[in-house]
């Protein structure tokens, strides 16, 4: 029992590892921008799926998680430049098209890679279990995961508290005229920022389809986890995406464990108490 | 112009009851879904087109309406007396809950009924024992109320025509009384409705529950129709694709989302005939709609008349 419980907070953490990669793009690129980008699973799934494919082609892990990563990014900067920036600060359209974005790049990857469940193969040397203290045995690449998403929280919790391209960025969220008007040019700073965010969701489709698997419909579910996330964290606050990652990744561990047919409801359910006392969120501000 | 206005509804009303003596039976089985979605589509814009709340979990009323009605029918015999009411009031129970949602707005009101969507789309998804996973609910009879039954897909299509034109006359009544005049307000300024006392959350509440009534008649008629109810009538595509079809249509009025349904699942049900990947071509009809039309083709047509009545 108490194997179990440590065995599913190490599960949760993992996965909290994978959701803070996906949802800290959305929650700086829409404290920045206003900007509601319901694409962020699709760039996931296609990150994933690129992945797959540069790892089948050279059989290299990091150059698979860069590549992902990187054919994102130019998807990404694409959308942003050519649709998202035309329809400005209407949350609705913004839905509707990214919406419409996600669902043409699902069917075209359906289309490319097929209905089945993929996975990212492991290089060997990350596959197997190892010991961990105690005597447990976990699967080495779901442990070191912990570690890759830990490196990227703090990597980019340097940049954002400590450069100066960060400082602009947090100036940026909290009044964007403001900084405007000190002569930065915001348009270009999104560009940035939505390019790292980006390439941040293509690098977790890669490393999470190497063990949540890829297929039709995952970039739904993943979203729908991130956007969960971001609720409990608070829109447009690093800190908040890192907590709400925590939170959720552990309580869907949990959920699966203890009420498998119910895990919906351990997920949502708190998020719905939460909402009702604190609508911004733990870390967020009146949006 | 109201002569003309008169003229076309009457001209609606003679084509809509002629149709099965012209169509055959897929064509009716089309319009049918083109009604029912069409009204789902009405309820999601009595908040989107008349509050300005952008709601995309209303797969989740239309769903639950459904599965009870379906689960009442099939697993326990229950009358179509019982079931229908029965689906109704659950899928409006529902919309009690989610409309705790009216506490936010803006995006926050949008992600949280993401997530609202998706608790319902997971229980009718992985509770299979009471749900039946992903095969669902099959074999629901036709409705039948005392001695009278629905025997086939033309007569359900006349009971669907007609639920559908009471639910629009009552829209109408509804979006011009004083509180859906009060509603518009709070779309438009929900500040200044709050300085002139109004309580602005109620009345959203209200209109919220009210639009997970009508999405759960929406979905009584979908499974009397469909005859199986499955967990992809909660997922997410039914529900962002209703805002889609009163967008698409035409928001803020009550024909838009109607005419909206019969493009969306028209164009669906042609491109699908000869071209595998639809799914992107509705993709780029959710893009072309918010580049190119973003006032819905109601609002075109307004705008062609207008420039047509300058000239």
């Amino acid at each position: 029992m108490t194997t179990s419980a440590i065995l599913q907070a190490i599960n949760g953490t993992s996965l909290a590892a994978l959701l803070f990669l996906v949802a800290s793009g959305f929650t700086v690129t829409f404290g920045l921008m206003r900007v509601v980008n319901m694409a962020y699973g699709a760039y996931y799934l296609l990150g994933g799926y690129v992945g797959l494919s540069i790892m089948q082609a050279t059989g290299s892990f990091a150059l698979a998680v860069v590549g992902g990563g990187a054919a994102v990014t130019v998807f990404g900067y694409l959308v942003d430049r050519f649709l998202i920036q035309h329809i400005g600060q209407n949350h609705l359209a913004q839905v509707l098209l990214t919406v419409g974005i996600a669902f043409v790049v699902g069917d075209v990857a359906l289309k490319i890679w097929g209905g089945d469940s993929l996975k990212v193969p492991v290089p060997v040397s990350l596959r197997g279990a190892m010991e961990l203290p105690g005597g447990m045995i976990y699967p080495t690449f779901r442990f070191l995961l912990i570690f890759f998403g830990a490196a990227i929280a703090g990597t980019l919790w340097l940049l954002y508290t400590r450069t100066q391209i960060g400082a602009v960025v947090r100036a940026g969220v909290d009044d964007r005229e403001q900084v405007s008007a000190t002569g930065i040019n915001v348009d270009r700073l999104f560009v940035m920022v939505s390019a790292l965010a980006s390439f941040l969701a293509g690098m977790a489709g890669v490393v999470g389809g190497a063990f949540l698997t890829l297929y039709p419909g995952a970039e739904w579910e993943i979203l729908i986890v991130a956007l969960v996330v971001v609720i409990v964290g608070g829109l447009g606050s690093l800190g908040g995406a890192m907590i709400g990652a925590l939170v959720v990744g552990l309580l869907d561990a949990y959920g699966r464990w203890l009420l498998p047919e119910f895990s919906y409801f351990v997920l949502f359910g708190p998020m719905a108490v939460l909402l009702l006392f604190r609508p911004q969120g733990i870390a967020g501000r009146e949006a | 112009m109201r002569g003309a206005r008169l003229a076309l509804a009457a001209a609606v009303v003679v084509a809509a009851a002629a149709l099965p003596f012209v169509a055959g039976p897929f064509w009716m089985g089309l319009v049918t879904q083109m009604i029912v979605f069409g009204l789902l589509a009405l309820s999601v814009d009595l908040l989107l087109g008349h509050a300005g709340l952008f709601s995309i979990c209303h797969g989740s009323f239309f769903a639950v309406a459904a599965y009870t009605t379906a689960i009442l029918h099939v697993r326990h015999g229950a009358p179509t007396l019982l079931a229908a009411p029965a689906g109704l009031l659950a899928g409006t129970l529902l919309g009690l809950v989610f409309g705790l949602a009216v506490r936010t707005r803006g995006v926050y009101f949008i992600l949280i009924t993401i997530a609202f969507g998706y608790v319902v789309w997971g229980v009718a998804h992985r509770w299979s024992s009471f749900t039946g996973g992903d095969n669902g609910v099959t074999n629901v009879p036709f409705p039948a109320v005392a001695g009278m039954r629905v025997e086939s897909h033309t007569e359900y299509y006349y009971l669907a025509l007609g639920v559908a034109a009471l639910c629009a006359l009552g829209y109408r009544v509804l979006i011009r009384s004083p509180f859906g005049l009060a509603l518009r307000g709070i779309k438009g300024s929900e500040s200044r409705m709050r300085t002139l006392g109004f309580d602005s959350n109620r009345h959203l509440y209200a209109a919220f529950v009210l639009s997970a009534a009508l999405a759960s008649l929406a979905g009584v008629l979908y499974v009397y129709y469909n005859r199986f109810v499955n967990p992809v009538a909660a997922s997410f595509p039914v529900s962002v694709e209703a805002a889609l079809m009163a967008i698409v249509g035409g928001s803020g009025t009550i024909v838009g989302p109607f005419i909206g349904s019969a493009i969306i699942l028209g164009l669906r049900n042609w491109v699908s005939s000869f071209f595998e990947l639809y799914a992107a071509i509705m993709g780029i009809v959710f893009i072309a709609a918010v580049l190119w039309v973003p006032e819905g083709l109601v609002g075109l047509a307004a705008r062609v008349r207008g420039r047509a009545a300058r000239a």
